[in-house]
This record gives structure tokens, C-alpha cells and sequence, in this order.
């Protein structure tokens, strides 16, 4: 029988390759696959290949590997294992398709069975990813040991972790079938840290010494004086499971690395008869839980799942909706607004407008506090510059998001144009009131004592200049997008599925990206020279503030009829927009 | 009214939909019959203004939808097979903004009777996550019919409904077409349009193969017999095969 499972999986990891390959036929993938490639080989392999070999980290930097690696891996592992027993309403069950639910579940397989298959499924994840940080830790200086020693040490880590999480979905199942409140395991798993804890700090406190000043100044020497605290005593055995775990990754040779894997792979093994050994009812949870899979799965290809989007519930309204007499483009503000966090509403917005008047004020008034004033004006500024170029790629309550509504949208009186217009509004506005805050923040703690030409007045014409011109750049940065999503759907329908996976889908993204970027460019070069003309024209004859404010104008000209033109041609293209022809394979 | 000449649909080198003519007068139910692939929600999809015809005119309540599509549109109600719903608009914000995009006056009133008659007003603050399947279509009917439109095309309207829901869907179609709707209707169902349709139009391959009232296309195909069933004659039309 685990023959038949074992072709089932190698099976489907064969016609997983072989689709990806396959595909490779259509260009988009392959010119996607070989960006993808180039990336991985200038940025992340071509860096990390040549340093490979045995070699021990300078004594200066004995404890950096613990302190850069160790730490990290404890808090995320010690999270998933925490959460494992903490977090489940129900019971967790074990992680099928639908399929293999459909297939598995009837047929004369046992439990162990099952839980076999399922752990050969995670070990494909599980070696690929041993593999992958391998390769990256090959040039992490301070860790010692080889590529070999890497991947074998990083493999017993994620098993290890592994098998303690689906042990761990066990014994909550079978608490929970005993009766055993989510209360009660709280307070169970909650109590046991906190006495771990306190076991340690009391062992600590009784046993070591404590740091001299130069540990306590020094982080690295702190480090270093906290692990060796674990090498005695009590704490010895608290940290002994963690160290068991990392000894092989963290060995420096082979010696090291022998010595610390057959422990590393006992308590492995001891996790394993856990896992077989636990004979839990898991398919009804596992049933419900490959359902939410496939609903999630499916969120995804339709592109409803987005990135840090609250889960759906009825909102207050952002603004009222006259339901005639108005434009119907706002209908598509306030609908997409609607979709959006509580958080972008103008009184939010509001509020942290005073605040930042109210702080700006605080720190001016005390000259001691004008350093801070100077970090948060460069705050703002990288603020402002995060949002208005990598905005566009988070805020996507437009026609991105709306591309499954599209025969709908298109069935409306409306014309194209309309439609695009009215999708791109809510992320225009959200984007420019970030932006607009960043400029608040900057023009109120940017205040110049050296720089005399730069007056107030001239100071005040850049901030209305600047200010006026934030909305339509950032309708002029969307409008990319979304023409991206009316002109190449089929490119954008894949690139934007966060199941699809696959260094051709890297490729595809980094294309795009650097297309959006060569676009901006080219549409804001006219009214960039405009700009400039026009300071260095009329600056002599208007003064520096009034320039700046026609050249402002001029500038708010010129993007104000590229992005007509945009939406009156892709409107039209909209108009003529068919998905699912284009969809066609 | 719905007038259509001609009315080709081609994707590259292959013909969706080919020369089709047919019309739908006010109070008639034309129900598109057809094997799978045989270019009827293709149709449905021209005639709504969703995707362009390649050759052809189709004229809604007076219309052309390719040269004047926002008239048009304005007085046509599409209603895909699965109801397409915005996951952060409750059941009255739907309405609200519908309302808003067809410039509909005062639809707190119009909207509460439509949502008592679909048995819907009691989940007026909930969104589509928290409704059934029949509860989504229900809200999707009341977001179309809204403005009250003079045309109204159905795109499989049966799919996904409990036999409660398939009976009121039948009611609900048949009482806007007695009320002087021009309903256009595709489905694989021949039992639906034996009760709902007032005419039919088979298509195959993208082509017309037979259209008029059920008595005249099953005149047609019945080959003298008597008591012949629709499934019988939607058989003989189609000769049986999807090619």
C-alpha cells in the first residue's frame, strides 16, 4: 500500500515538472524563466557558490552563529510550536487536498498509513527548502561547517519542527476529545512556558554570574556570556532540546557535525514514534480543513486574497452614496473604499494630520529635540518615496481586484473610460493622503538654518506645488497597472496568483516591475522638462515661489492630459476587452 | 425588443457564434438551446455589451449596442450563471451602489419591496459571505432588476438552485415577461424551457439550426409523430453530438 502512495506522489511531482517545463513553451514563461534564473544567479547563487568548503569562523566571531542563526530560528520555531498547541479552536487534523481526501479517506488505507504518506509529502517541501538555505548559508562567514553539513543540519531542524507540530495537532485533537476546554490548554501550555522561564531565570540568578559592564555594553559579548550560561547546571538541560536540534547546523566540522547528529536524529526519531504511534481520530478535521484549502486556493486564482486585506465584514460606509445626481465614478471610490481597512477614512487621516502637527510643534519648541526633528523629516521623505513607487503595488482596490467582476462592470451604462476612472479613484486617494501626510511631516520638520535662497515663501510654493501634484502622479502610477491588466490579462491573470508558483513567475513579476518603472519615467520626462524650463525661463522675472508655482501648474498640465489620454484609450481598449478570449491557451 | 442580424462572434480562426438573426418582442421568453460549446452565453455576452461582435447588429429596446452601448445598456439586465457579488458590500450597499451607477432616484423605496418579494430583506446588512448560493442569486436578480430594465438576459439561471429556488426563479421570470419584459434565457434544462419559454432557438457549432415558438420547432423535427418530448426533439436537431 505505501507503494501505491509513493506513486502517487512521485507521480504527481513528475507531472508538476513536466507542466512547468512545458509551459515553458509559451514565451511569457520562458522569457519569465530566464529573468527569473538571471536573478537567482547574479543575486543569490553566483554569490554564495565559490566560498564553498570546511572552514572555521574567526574565534572573534565564535558566537555570531548563534546569535544571527540560532536566535531567529528559536523565535519562529518556538512561535510555530506555541501556536500549535496554543492557537487551535477545533481540532487542527492533518493538511489533504480535496483529492486526495476524496481518494484516500474511502480507500482500505490505516491511519499510520495516512500519516506516513503525509509525512513523504512534507519531506519534498522539507528537502528542497534544506537544499535552498543551504546555498545561502554557504557564504554566512560566521557559520562554520560545509554545503553538505548545512543541508543535513537544516533538514533534521524543519523534520524535527515538523514532526513536533502534526504530534503536537495529535494530542490537541485527542485533549479536545476528551473534553478539554481551548481555555484549559491555554492556561496548560501557557503555565509550562512561564515555569520554564522562571525555572531558567532562577537558575540563572542563583548560578552564574552576572555580566560585567563590558558584556552588558556589548551585544555580541552578551550574547556570548547567555549561551554560555546553558553549557551548566540547570539551564543545561532546559536549552538541551533547542541545542539538539541546531547542534548539527551550527557544527563547524565534521568532527563536530558527527557528534552532534546522532542526537539531533534520536530525538528526531523519538518524535517520529510519536507521530505514528498516536492513534487520533484526524479526518473530520482534515476534511474541513482541505475544504478551507481549496476556498483559499481558489480566492487566490480568482486574485481576492490580497496581502494584509481584513477579512470581509460590513463596514461603516466611507462616505454617503447619493444614489442619483452624481458622477458614477465615486460609486467605485466608495464601493472600493468599502473593501479597504477601517484604518483609510478621511477622520483617521484627520487624526494623524494633528498628530503630526502637534508632535512637529512639540519638537520644535525644545532645541534640545531637533536632531529627532531632523529623523523625522528623512522619515517622511522615505516614507513618501516608499509609497508613491511601491504603493501601486499594495494598493490594488482597482480593476486588478475587480478583473473576476468584469462581465458585470462591462454590462453597466458606462463607458470604458468611466470604469477605469472609478476603479482607480480609491487607491488614488489612499496613496495620496499617505502622501500628503509625508509631506506634512517633512515641510514641518525640514527647517533649514543654513540654506538662506530657501525661503519660506519658496518653501510654502514647492509644499502646494508638490501637494497638488501628488494625486494625479499616483493616478498616473496606477494607471499602469490596471492598463496592464486591460491590455495583457493573461500575463497579469498569472502574475498576480499567489499560487502560482515558480522561478518563471519571479521572472514574469521582475518584468513587470521593471516595466511599470520605464513607463513612469518616460510619461513624467515631458513635464519633468517642462518643470525646468520653466524655473530656469521665469525665475528672474517672478521670483523663485512664483516659477515653482507655474512650473507646478504646467507639471499638473501635462499629467493631467496623459492620464486622459490613458483612460480615453484604455477605455476603449476596456470596451473591447473580452477575458475569457484572452484566457484562451 | 430585441432585434439581431447577422451576428457573427470569431475568436482567430474560430467562429463562436456565426450569422445569427433572430427577435424578441416585449412579453416573449426566447429560451438558447444547444449543446455544450454551442456559443450561448457567447451570445448572451454580445447581446449584454460585454464583448464585441466581429460582424452584426444587435438593437436593444431600440438601441444598437455597438454604436450607443451606455443607452443600451441602460436598458438591459445581465444575469450570469454565477452570481458575481462584491465580497465587501452588504445586500443594501450592493443596491446602493447599482443604484448609483444606473442613476436610479429614490432605490430605498424600490429596493424594499424587491427585497421582501426575494425574501432577502431580513439579510439586508450581511455580505455575500454570510449568504447561500440561493441567497447570492437573489441578491444578483435584485441588483439587475433594480432599474428596472426592459430587457433581460439569463445565463443559465438555474444553476446551483434548490428545487424551492428553481421554482421561484421559473415564477419570478415568467411575471417580468407578463409584465412586458423581453427575457433571453440559455440553459440545458428542456424542462425549464418547456414551462418558462414562450419560443426557442437551438444552436449547434455556433449556427441557428431551428427558432420560433416550442409548438413550430417541435412541428419541425417531430417528423409527423405525436407526443414527441423536447429532449426528443433537441436530440434530433443537434443529430445527438456536440460536433
Amino acid at each position: 500500500m505505501i507503494g501505491a502512495l509513493l506513486y502517487l506522489r512521485l507521480t504527481s511531482l513528475q507531472n508538476l515538472l513536466q507542466s512547468r517545463l512545458r509551459r515553458l513553451k509559451q514565451p511569457k514563461y520562458l522569457v519569465g524563466a530566464i529573468v527569473g534564473a538571471a536573478y537567482f544567479w547574479f543575486f543569490v547563487f553566483r554569490r554564495v557558490l565559490p566560498t564553498t568548503g570546511v572552514r572555521g569562523a574567526p574565534p572573534e566571531l565564535q558566537a555570531l552563529p548563534l546569535m544571527f542563526i540560532a536566535v531567529p530560528v528559536i523565535i519562529v520555531g518556538a512561535k510555530r510550536v506555541i501556536e500549535a498547541w496554543i492557537a487551535p479552536d477545533d481540532k487542527p487534523g492533518l493538511a489533504f487536498t480535496e483529492a486526495e481526501v476524496a481518494f484516500l479517506f474511502p480507500a482500505p488505507l490505516t491511519r499510520r498509513m495516512l500519516v506516513h504518506y503525509k509525512l513523504l509529502g512534507t519531506q519534498f517541501t522539507i528537502l528542497i527548502s534544506s537544499l535552498f538555505f543551504a546555498l545561502l548559508a554557504s557564504r554566512w562567514v560566521m557559520l562554520g561547517g560545509n554545503f553538505l553539513t548545512h543541508a543535513v543540519g537544516f533538514w533534521v531542524m524543519f523534520s524535527t519542527l515538523n514532526l513536533h507540530t502534526t504530534g503536537a495537532a495529535f494530542t490537541v485533537t485527542r485533549l479536545i476529545d476528551g473534553g478539554v476546554s481551548k481555555l484549559r490548554r491555554q492556561i496548560g501550555v501557557i503555565g509550562a512556558i512561564v515555569l520554564f522561564l522562571a525555572v531558567a531565570a532562577y537558575a540563572a540568578w542563583r548560578t552564574a554570574p552576572p555580566p560585567t559592564p563590558a558584556e552588558s555594553a556589548n551585544p555580541l559579548a552578551f550574547f556570548r556570556y547567555a549561551a554560555g550560561l546553558t553549557d551548566q547546571g540547570v539551564l543545561y538541560w532546559l536549552a538541551l532540546p533547542f541545542k539538539l536540534v541546531l547542534g548539527p547546523l551550527l557544527a563547524r566540522d565534521w568532527v563536530e557535525f558527527a557528534r552532534a547528529l546522532a542526537p539531533a536524529l534520536l530525538l528526531l526519531a523519538a518524535h517520529y514514534v510519536w507521530v505514528v504511534r498516536a492513534e487520533t481520530s484526524f479526518e473530520e478535521a482534515s476534511i474541513a480543513l482541505a475544504e478551507k484549502r481549496t476556498a483559499l486556493i481558489a480566492a487566490m486564482k480568482e486574485g481576492k486574497y490580497r496581502l494584509g486585506t481584513a477579512k470581509a465584514k460590513a463596514r461603516r460606509e466611507p462616505f454617503r452614496l447619493a444614489p442619483a445626481g452624481g458622477r458614477p465614478e465615486f460609486a467605485f471610490l466608495w464601493k472600493n473604499l468599502l473593501s479597504t481597512s477601517a484604518f483609510f477614512r478621511p477622520r483617521t487621516a484627520l487624526i494623524i494630520a494633528g498628530l503630526i502637527i502637534a508632535g512637529c510643534a512639540w519638537l520644535s519648541a525644545q532645541p534640545a529635540h531637533h536632531t529627532k526633528l531632523a529623523v523625522v523629516g528623512g522619515l517622511a521623505v522615505m516614507m513618501a518615496a516608499y509609497t508613491l513607487f511601491l504603493g501601486p503595488q499594495f494598493a490594488r482596490q482597482d480593476l486588478r481586484s475587480d478583473l473576476s467582476h468584469a462581465d458585470i462592470l462591462k454590462s453597466y451604462p458606462l463607458h470604458g473610460w468611466q470604469v477605469l476612472l472609478g476603479e482607480i479613484l480609491a487607491p488614488t486617494a489612499i496613496l495620496s493622503t499617505l502622501l500628503w501626510l509625508a509631506l506634512l511631516a517633512a515641510a514641518l520638520a525640514f527647517q533649514p538654518r543654513s540654506l538662506d535662497w530657501l525661503t519660506p515663501q519658496l518653501r510654502a510654493a514647492i509644499l502646494v506645488g508638490v501637494a497638488l501634484i501628488v494625486p494625479i502622479l499616483c493616478a498616473l502610477q496606477l494607471l499602469v497597472p490596471n492598463a496592464a491588466v486591460v491590455l495583457f490579462p493573461g500575463w497579469m491573470h498569472a502574475t498576480r496568483h499567489r499560487g502560482e508558483r515558480g522561478i518563471e513567475m519571479l521572472g514574469q513579476r521582475l518584468i513587470f516591475v521593471a516595466g511599470q518603472f520605464l513607463v513612469i519615467v518616460l510619461a513624467l520626462l515631458p513635464a519633468a522638462l517642462a518643470a525646468a524650463a520653466i524655473i530656469f525661463l521665469t525665475q528672474w522675472l517672478i521670483g523663485p515661489a512664483a516659477a515653482v508655482g507655474a512650473a507646478a501648474l504646467a507639471v499638473l498640465v501635462i499629467l493631467l492630459a496623459e492620464v486622459g489620454c490613458g483612460l480615453w484609450w484604455l477605455g476603449g481598449r476596456f470596451e473591447r476587452f473580452d477575458l475569457s478570449a484572452e484566457l484562451r491557451p | 425588443m430585441i432585434e439581431v442580424t447577422g451576428l457573427t462572434k470569431r475568436y482567430g480562426n474560430f467562429t463562436a457564434v456565426r450569422d445569427l438573426s433572430f427577435a424578441v418582442r416585449p412579453g416573449e421568453v426566447l429560451g438558447l438551446v444547444g449543446p455544450n460549446g454551442a456559443g450561448k452565453t457567447t451570445t448572451l455576452r454580445c447581446l449584454a455589451g460585454i464583448i464585441p461582435a466581429t460582424a452584426g447588429t444587435a438593437r436593444i429596446a431600440g438601441h444598437d449596442i455597438a454604436a450607443d452601448p451606455v443607452a443600451a445598456k441602460r436598458a438591459l439586465a445581465f444575469f450570469p450563471d454565477e452570481p458575481r457579488l462584491f465580497d465587501y458590500l452588504t445586500v443594501r450597499q450592493h443596491l446602493a451602489f447599482v443604484a448609483r451607477i444606473y442613476g436610479v432616484a429614490h432605490h430605498e423605496t424600490l429596493a424594499q419591496p424587491l427585497l421582501e418579494e426575494l425574501e432577502i430583506a431580513d439579510k439586508a446588512d450581511q455580505l455575500p459571505g454570510e449568504l447561500s448560493r440561493g441567497m447570492k442569486q437573489k441578491l444578483a436578480i435584485a441588483c439587475g432588476l433594480l432599474h428596472a430594465p426592459a430587457v433581460m438576459f439569463f445565463d443559465e439561471p438555474l444553476t446551483g438552485l434548490d428545487p424551492l429556488g428553481i421554482r421561484r426563479m421559473k415564477d419570478s421570470i415568467l411575471q417580468r415577461a407578463r409584465a412586458g419584459a423581453t427575457i433571453v434565457l440559455s440553459s440545458h434544462l428542456l424542462h425549464l424551457l418547456e414551462e418558462v419559454c414562450s419560443h426557442v432557438l437551438i444552436l449547434k457549432q455556433g449556427e441557428k439550426i431551428a427558432d420560433g415558438t416550442l409548438a413550430e420547432v417541435s412541428a419541425r423535427f417531430s417528423n409527423g409523430e405525436t407526443n414527441v418530448s423536447l429532449e426528443e426533439i433537441f436530440i434530433r436537431a443537434t443529430g445527438g453530438t456536440e460536433s
